[in-house]
């Protein structure tokens, strides 16, 4: 109920002070270049990885990634960069 | 990404990774802050990634903990070339040792030719050169240019005129000129022999002729000495005229001699420097500060490195510093006189031919003016007056 609570303050603040998204409320951002690059900021950690899915842990649920030929050009704490052909982004809530 | 070059130097190594949880693995080593890139999926249960050389210790820490297995399966950039190098170091070393041995040839003597000298001179000359060091297997640098070694060949070989001395590659080249070299028959077409100078005659060797004149003669310059035509039972025949005439003759020269001369001479100091010069920059070697003398001559030495047939623009330079002074000499009376006569002396000798003799010398006027001697002396010489005069055909005496 307090987690609910404190969500919906930090909701009502960023739109009230006009503040971006991803960095008030811990949301992952999602930078994609045609089908060919996905870029994920703000994400948890690596759950799955192969040629044609990508697994990532957010904070609330997971991202999951469906494509060909995947590569990970790079991996750094908190950022990602996807690179393949890249058919589907899906958010998986709990 | 972006500093992929930067990475190539500090070593980049491709990793292998087999094993259940290999994301596990990649996520404990984004925590630990290693940058991790191009993760690829080889079959089900294998990545493979690039990383840093320098953060291997944490990836083993982190497999430690993981139970997947690793194999590395490249290594390139900087400290793994640098470990290939030295692994074949021994291959460099042979290269650049070659390189020094062929340098070290090149500049070394490797042959003496000897041209126009008779056998004898030219042994002369071979060991000559052995003492000055000019042989086979001697490094150049240390022989000197070839003009000190010519110098220095024609002032100790009496027999040599001149030689000429070039160094072409490894080798030196010797073009000698003998002093006596075979004399040439000589040919004159008939002739009389008459005199030169006003002479009263001496004494007469006549090979060929008749002569005209008696000793005790007195002769005036172009009387007939000796006729070239000889009598004959059926007229007469013309001969060349071959013989020495002595006659003595009379000379008179003039010498004017300063009491007070100055002139330059070395007062045996010098400084030596040394420099290697590449291109246009020198850089001392040896001999350093300044030379301190007042006047001074200069004498560089320039010895160039070679390489097979070239010469490198790398030189060696030597330039010895002379101190000069100026001297003034002051002659007294009687030493002026007696140096004037010799001057005299070897003024009229150097005026006549080699075997001519000074019979006598007489000084007719001597004087002191104006811190000058003059003198003035009169020589009786005993010379060859007889001179050739050829015979025209049909001239009838």
């Amino acid at each position: 109920m307090a987690k609910n609570w404190s969500q919906l303050v930090r909701n009502w603040m960023t739109h009230k002070m006009d503040l971006p998204h991803d960095v008030m409320m811990d949301l992952p951002r999602i930078t994609m270049i045609g089908q060919i690059h996905i870029y994920i900021e703000n994400h948890q950690g690596l759950l799955a990885f192969s040629d044609s899915e990508v697994r990532l842990l957010l904070k609330q649920g997971q991202l999951l990634v469906k494509g060909q030929a995947f590569v990970i050009k790079t991996v750094l704490p908190e950022e990602i960069l996807l690179e393949g052909k890249v058919d589907q982004v899906i958010y998986i809530n709990d | 990404m972006k500093s992929q070059w930067i990475e190539y130097y500090s070593g980049v190594i491709k990793v292998k990774v087999s094993g259940r949880g290999v994301e596990r693995l990649i996520n404990r080593l984004m925590r630990d802050g290693v940058k991790v890139w191009n993760v690829k999926r080889q079959g089900t249960e294998a990545i493979t990634f690039y990383m840093k050389y320098k953060d291997v210790n944490k990836l083993r820490a982190a497999v430690r903990t993981s139970g997947c297995k690793v194999r590395f399966l490249e290594k390139v950039g900087g400290p793994f070339l640098i470990r290939r190098l030295r692994t074949n170091s021994g291959f460099f070393t042979g290269g650049a040792l070659f390189l020094a041995v062929l340098m070290f040839l090149s500049n070394m003597v490797w042959g003496i030719e000897i041209k126009g000298a008779s056998p004898a001179t030219e042994y002369q000359i071979r060991k000559h050169l052995d003492d000055m060091g000019v042989k086979k297997g001697k490094l150049q640098f240390f022989i000197g240019s070839p003009e000190a070694v010519q110098r220095e060949l024609t002032n100790a070989i009496q027999a040599l005129t001149w030689v000429g001395v070039e160094l072409k590659g490894t080798t030196y080249h010797f073009q000698v000129v003998e002093k006596n070299e075979p004399e040439k028959v000589e040919y004159y077409s008939p002739r009389h022999l008459v005199a030169a100078k006003k002479a009263i005659i001496v004494d007469m060797f006549i090979e060929k002729g008749e002569p005209v004149v008696n000793v005790n003669d007195h002769v005036k310059p172009g009387q007939l000495l000796v006729s070239g035509i000889i009598p004959k039972d059926d007229g007469e025949e013309t001969v060349p005229a071959q013989g020495e005439v002595l006659g003595k003759t009379w000379y008179k020269t003039v010498v004017e001699l300063p009491l007070t001369s100055s002139f330059q001479v070395f007062n045996g100091n010098e400084k030596k420097k040394y420099y290697v010069k590449i291109g246009g920059f020198s850089i001392p070697v040896w001999g350093f500060g300044k030379n301190e003398y007042k006047e001074f001559e200069k004498e560089t030495n320039e010895t160039a490195l070679r390489f097979l047939v070239w010469e490198l623009p790398i030189a060696f330079v030597d330039s010895t510093f002379r101190e000069r002074e100026k001297v003034t000499r002051i002659y007294s009376t009687d030493e002026a006189i007696k140096k004037a006569k010799e001057m005299a002396r070897i003024d009229i000798k150097s005026s006549l031919h080699e075997d001519a003799i000074i019979k006598g010398e007489k000084v007719l006027h001597q004087s002191i003016e104006n811190d000058k001697v003059n003198l003035i002396t009169h020589f009786e010489i005993i010379e060859n007056i007889a001179e050739g005069q050829p015979i025209i055909q049909g001239d009838e005496e």
